[in-house]
Parts: C-alpha cells; sequence; structure tokens
C-alpha cells in the first residue's frame, strides 16, 4: 500500500481532470516527438549506409596497401604475382559476420559506339558473386546481366543516353594495359542499369572480370578489389580487423566502411548525436510547462495545504505528494507517448510515408537516398526519452513543492 | 575515387617541321623562343619516330610514322610492336580519331582528352596538338645570357599572360646562342614547383635542317620515369594536301 502522501497526489491529479490531461498530452506529444524523430532519422541514416555502401563499397574492402587512394592498376592484391582468389575469397566467406564477398578489377578506359566516345571506369566483376554482396546489380533497367567470359557489357542509363547505346548494340572498349600497349576490344550490350548515383551512371561500365583482365593484359590472379558485405554496417569495423588478423598477410589491407568512406560515418554520429539536443530542447520546453500547471495546482489548494500545516503535516509530506503528482503525470505520459510513438514508428516501418509525389530522389554522399520517411525502432530512445520525461516532471515539481511548504498557515487560513 | 578515365592516348600531331626564318641581325627574345617553337611544326612533313617509354611498372618501345600538314592536319601510324601495330590517330580540324586494327573500328575521340597523356607516354597531347604559338600565350623574359659549360645560351623565362589558358605556371628554356637549338625546357606549375622537363639532344641534320632528334622526357614527380623520341627520318615540304588525312587512310594504313 502506498503512503497517504503519495495516494494523496495520485488523487490531486483527478480533481481536475481537464487540466490533467492537457498537461499529460503535452507531455506525451513531446515524448512522441522524439521517438519518432530517432526513428526518422535512424531510418535516413540507414538508408543512407545501406545504399552508400550497399550499392557499391560494399561495408568492407580488401586490397593491396597501397591501392587506395590512387587506384593505380598496377597494385594488384599480392603484387606483380596476384593472388590466390578463390583461398581469398573463401576466407572471407568464412569470417564469422560476412554475409559475402565479391571481386572486382577497375580501369579507366574508353567506350565509344564509333560516332561517340566517352571516359568511363570501368569495373570487372563477377556477375554471381557481384549480386550477392551489392545492390549493384540490382539496379539492372533493361537487359540482363553479362555472362562471365563473354565480351558483354553493362552501361550506367546516362552513359548510355550519351552514346545513344541500345541492348544488343556493339560497342568499343578501349583500355590502357598493364603492358603498356592499349587494350581493345568490341562488346555488346547486355543491359543499362540505373543506380541513382551520378558518377556510377554516368561514367560507370560492369563487364565479367575474365574479360577486363584479359584486356588488361592482366593474370586472373590480378585483382584490385574484394567487396564484402557485412548485414549490420556498424559491426563492420571489428569484423574488418578480425578478417585482417585472419588473412595473416601484409600485403592485403582489410578496411571497413568507416575508413573509406569516413564522411559518411561522421554524419551518421552527427545525426544521431543530434537527437540529444532535441531531446534537451523538448523536454526543457516541458519543464515550465509542467512547473505551471503543478504551481497553479497548489495554489489553488493554498487552503487546504495551510490546514495540513496547521494540523502538523511536515514539509517532508506535503513535497512527496506534489512530487508523486508529478511522477503519475510523467508515467502516464510516457505511457501515451510511447503507445502513439510505437504505433507511428510501426506503421511508417511497414508503409513509409512516400514523398516522391513532392520531390524526386536525391544522392547524398554518393548515395541516393529515396524520398520515402521510413522509421526504424529507435529502442534505446524509448528508454532515454522517458527516463528525460520523468525526470522532468520531478524538476518541474521541485519549485511548486517549495512554494507549497513555505505557505504561512496562519496568514492563509485567515484569508489574509 | 573511382579510375580516372583515359591516361592513355593515341594522339599525335606535328612532328618536328622546320621553318626557321632566315636569322636576323639583333633577334628579340620573343623571336628566338618563337623560332625554336616553330621548330616543331612546319608546312608539312612526314617522319619516323621511336619512342622509348620507361615507366615504373613496364617499358616498351614504339615505332611510328608520323604525317602532318600545319598544325591542322596529323596522321599517327604504329608500325612496331606487332600488337599495336596499325593502330593510327587522325587529326583534322579540332576532331580526333582514333583506329584500332584488332577490332577494324574507328572511334572519335572527344575533345576532353586532349590534354591526356600520350600513348602512354610523358608526353601530353597537348605538347604534340599545337594550336597556338608559346608567344601568343607567354610573356617573354631573359634570365641569363652567357656561358654555360662552355656555351654560349640564352635562358629565357616564359610566363602566362593573364588571360591565357595554360596548364604551366611558368617555363623555363635553355636555347644556344649559336644555332638556336634548345638544351632544354623545364615546366613548372602554378604553385612553381617543377612538374616535368624537356631535354633536347642528337641535333643534326635531318630533311635539309638542323633538328634535335632526340627529346627525353622527365615526370618530376616520377622519379626513374623517362620517355625518349628519337626521330629515325624526317623529310620537310613533302606536299601533303587536306585531302591525304581522310578516315579512309586512317584505316587503310597506306601511303
Amino acid at each position: 500500500m502506498a503512503s497517504p502522501w503519495v495516494r494523496i497526489g495520485w488523487r490531486n491529479l483527478g480533481r481536475n481532470r481537464r487540466r490533467t490531461i492537457l498537461t499529460a498530452g503535452g507531455l506525451a506529444v513531446g515524448y512522441c516527438g522524439v521517438v519518432v524523430l530517432a526513428g526518422l532519422t535512424d531510418g535516413m541514416v540507414g538508408e543512407m549506409l545501406r545504399n552508400g555502401t550497399g550499392v557499391l563499397s560494399g561495408q568492407i574492402q580488401i586490397h593491396a596497401p597501397d591501392y587506395l587512394p590512387e587506384r593505380d592498376m598496377h597494385r594488384t592484391i599480392g603484387g606483380r604475382d596476384g593472388t590466390e582468389l578463390s583461398r581469398l575469397l573463401e576466407r572471407a566467406d568464412a569470417q564469422p559476420g560476412v554475409a559475402a564477398a565479391a571481386p572486382r578489377v577497375y580501369a579507366g578506359g574508353l567506350v565509344s559506339t564509333g560516332g561517340a566516345t566517352i571516359g568511363a571506369t570501368l569495373i570487372g566483376i563477377d556477375p554471381t558473386r557481384e549480386a550477392r554482396t551489392t545492390l549493384l546489380l540490382g539496379s539492372l533497367r533493361e537487359g540482363r546481366v553479362p555472362r562471365d567470359g563473354a565480351n558483354e557489357i553493362l552501361l550506367g542509363s546516362e552513359m548510355a543516353r550519351t552514346l545513344d547505346a541500345q541492348l544488343g548494340d556493339e560497342i568499343v572498349v578501349v583500355a590502357p594495359a598493364a603492358d603498356g600497349s592499349l587494350g581493345n576490344d568490341l562488346f555488346t550490350v547486355s543491359g543499362i542499369y540505373h543506380s541513382g548515383i551520378g558518377d556510377l551512371d554516368v561514367s560507370t561500365a560492369l563487364l565479367p572480370i575474365g574479360t577486363l583482365q584479359r584486356l588488361l593484359a592482366l593474370d586472373p590472379g590480378r585483382i584490385h578489389e574484394v567487396v564484402v558485405r557485412v548485414p549490420d554496417p556498424w559491426a563492420a569495423p571489428g569484423i574488418a580487423d578480425a578478417l585482417q588478423t585472419a588473412i595473416t598477410d601484409p600485403s592485403v589491407a582489410v578496411q571497413p566502411w568507416t575508413t573509406f568512406r569516413p564522411e559518411m560515418a561522421d554524419y551518421a554520429r552527427l545525426a544521431q548525436s543530434s537527437f540529444w539536443l532535441v531531446l534537451v530542447i523538448v523536454f526543457t520546453m516541458a519543464i515550465f510547462g509542467v512547473a505551471n500547471t503543478l504551481l497553479m495546482a497548489t495554489f489553488e489548494r493554498r487552503f487546504e495545504i495551510a490546514l495540513l500545516r496547521a494540523l502538523g503535516a511536515g514539509p517532508g509530506g506535503l513535497v512527496r505528494a506534489i512530487v508523486a503528482e508529478a511522477l503519475a503525470l510523467g508515467v502516464i505520459a510516457t505511457g501515451i507517448g510511447a503507445l502513439v510513438g510505437l504505433v507511428l514508428i510501426t506503421w511508417w516501418h511497414h508503409k513509409p510515408p512516400d514523398l516522391s509525389v513532392f520531390f524526386g530522389g536525391f544522392s547524398m554522399m554518393g548515395s541516393y537516398i529515396r524520398p520515402v520517411l521510413r522509421t526504424e525502432y529507435p529502442w534505446p530512445m524509448f528508454g532515454w526519452a522517458a527516463i528525460a520525461l520523468i525526470l522532468t516532471a520531478v524538476l518541474a515539481a521541485l519549485y511548486p513543492a517549495y512554494r507549497a511548504i513555505r505557505t504561512p498557515a496562519a496568514e492563509t487560513l485567515a484569508g489574509r | 575515387m573511382l579510375p580516372r578515365a583515359p591516361s592513355r592516348l593515341l594522339v599525335l600531331t606535328a612532328s618536328l617541321a622546320v621553318a626557321a626564318p632566315p636569322a636576323q641581325a639583333q633577334p628579340s627574345a620573343r623571336d628566338i623562343v618563337d623560332r625554336v617553337d616553330q621548330l616543331l611544326r612546319g608546312r608539312s612533313s612526314q617522319g619516323r619516330v621511336t619512342m622509348e617509354i620507361v615507366t615504373a611498372d613496364w617499358s616498351r618501345s614504339l615505332d611510328m610514322e608520323i604525317w602532318s600538314l600545319g598544325t591542322e592536319y596529323a596522321l599517327v601510324r604504329v608500325l612496331a610492336p606487332r600488337k599495336d601495330a596499325g593502330t593510327a590517330t587522325l587529326k583534322a580540324g579540332n576532331d580526333l580519331w582514333n583506329y584500332l586494327p584488332r577490332v577494324d573500328r574507328t572511334i572519335k575521340l572527344p575533345p576532353s582528352l586532349m590534354s591526356a597523356a600520350w600513348m602512354g607516354s610523358h608526353f601530353t597531347n597537348d605538347d604534340l596538338v599545337k594550336e597556338s604559338r608559346l608567344i601568343e600565350d607567354y610573356d617573354i623574359s631573359i634570365g641569363f645570357s652567357g656561358d654555360r659549360d662552355g656555351v654560349a645560351v640564352w635562358e629565357f623565362v616564359l610566363t602566362p599572360k593573364p588571360e591565357a589558358a595554360v596548364v604551366w605556371g611558368r617555363i623555363e628554356e635553355q636555347i644556344r646562342q649559336a644555332d638556336d637549338m634548345p638544351v632544354w625546357a623545364r615546366y613548372y606549375d602554378e604553385r612553381g614547383a617543377l612538374a616535368r622537363s624537356i631535354a633536347f639532344s642528337d641535333f643534326r641534320r635531318m630533311g635539309g635542317r638542323l633538328v634535335p632528334a632526340r627529346m627525353t622526357v622527365e615526370p618530376a614527380d616520377k622519379p626513374g620515369e623517362s620517355t625518349v623520341l628519337q626521330y629515325q627520318e624526317l623529310a620537310f615540304d613533302v606536299g601533303l594536301e587536306p585531302s591525304f588525312f581522310s578516315l579512309q587512310r586512317l584505316q587503310r594504313g597506306e601511303r
């Protein structure tokens, strides 16, 4: 059984229900706003990370240590002799936390239909592994993925438009080869992709890794990159460290996306830390609202409080009653806010509001962001916001409680 | 960052054509620099060139035949090694084409690629496809005049004119006083750091004119790398017409 003071506090909430509901409602809206905003930001950051790392770069990359940032064609994994590719891929696949891995070869070259020629980044891919590792091939708009070993090429949508190339067209690819000669060959356009990422769509062509190696006079064991997919982006740094240790070869550098895309990691952390600012602003505002309500309530009850004082009630009891009132208000508000917030977040998680009627997708830091407000569940924020709300209510009760215990009993009862 | 698009192309035009005006009694710095500049082009020319390229990752030697007419037309065909033989580049006006014998296709090159390196060498296309004279883009002053290692030379400093669209921040050039032959040229970037140097040597008469038959380019940022361009044969005023520089000629590989 709760102490009589706590019961008095709880019952006081019922004395002016309208006021209680309005105050609790205000707090609940604040709570709900904070968690939904956190959910939206988590969703947006998640989308950015998923696209930013998922489309092309993967969450972990393996290179020769001196390959980045110049991407010199000669700096293949394992040096001039290349590497035992199947073993490296198996090693990556076997690492706990790794979902898939795919090898790549990069080159700069020209892609031409004869009349139109553009400078392009050529990426050699293993179509089967690539499809399991990144979303790159998922952005195929027409045609199909190039077949392993065939002289087939996949063009970015803007690139195809510039070249006026259609499916099945024959195009020339020219690239400086590793031996100094000018690699050149004919390719058939097997497909056109549209990733929404400018750099890719405008100037990147994909071809089977073996075909590109032949064009570049590179041996089959010579590759530039292994892209690794880790489903949880935030686990990538730890897994990269473990993989680096497991590979034991100092001529292989394993890096998580937080290293090769530091700006994205910074942005994600910044976005998440901005919740705290929102939290502080919302509940600081709430403190004044709740304090005002409780001040009113204690002022209305000043005769009652004076009577209690005259009958010998100590200040501790009065403070307890008022704090209990505020606490109860806070708990009710948290309950309502959490319920409404959870409903909204669940709804927007499964059926995100699509704002593409108002504006199109955009790229941020090389990552395509859809104008879709898909929320994630910000579980820790539910807890933090609840703590903040209840703390707010209790803090707001302190001044009214102080005023209450300072009520001069005799004067108040005398009506002076 | 993804690899940059083409670092290397088959682009070459103007050859070493000498259209040296008669020596004047008191030539100005501007006249001398212009004369040396003009040494590398001319009315029409035909030549055979060997290019030795040494990079950190590979070395190779290319034999090429070159035809040129003024600054407007040029045709270059690779004769050896076999892997690249028949590969040819045509410049006609502002258009550039590349013929690739392996796939028997001709592709037109975008003008943006003019600033790329030439054939994997340390020459840029701009070195060979000069659209304007040095004296039009640079102010020229004499930095030194006198003996260097017992040879009387001038050293000129070329500073870009304010409105000139050029890549270099400064060029220095040493020219022998006796015969107006260039000895070296040093190219500095906009921050004043040496970017590359070209040494001229093997001065001899070819096609009836004195020319530096050998040019060695060394990039300052890649020690140990170099490109040597050696003229084997060179003839001037060979009576080429603009119609010579056709797409048919580019593909057929005949003279």
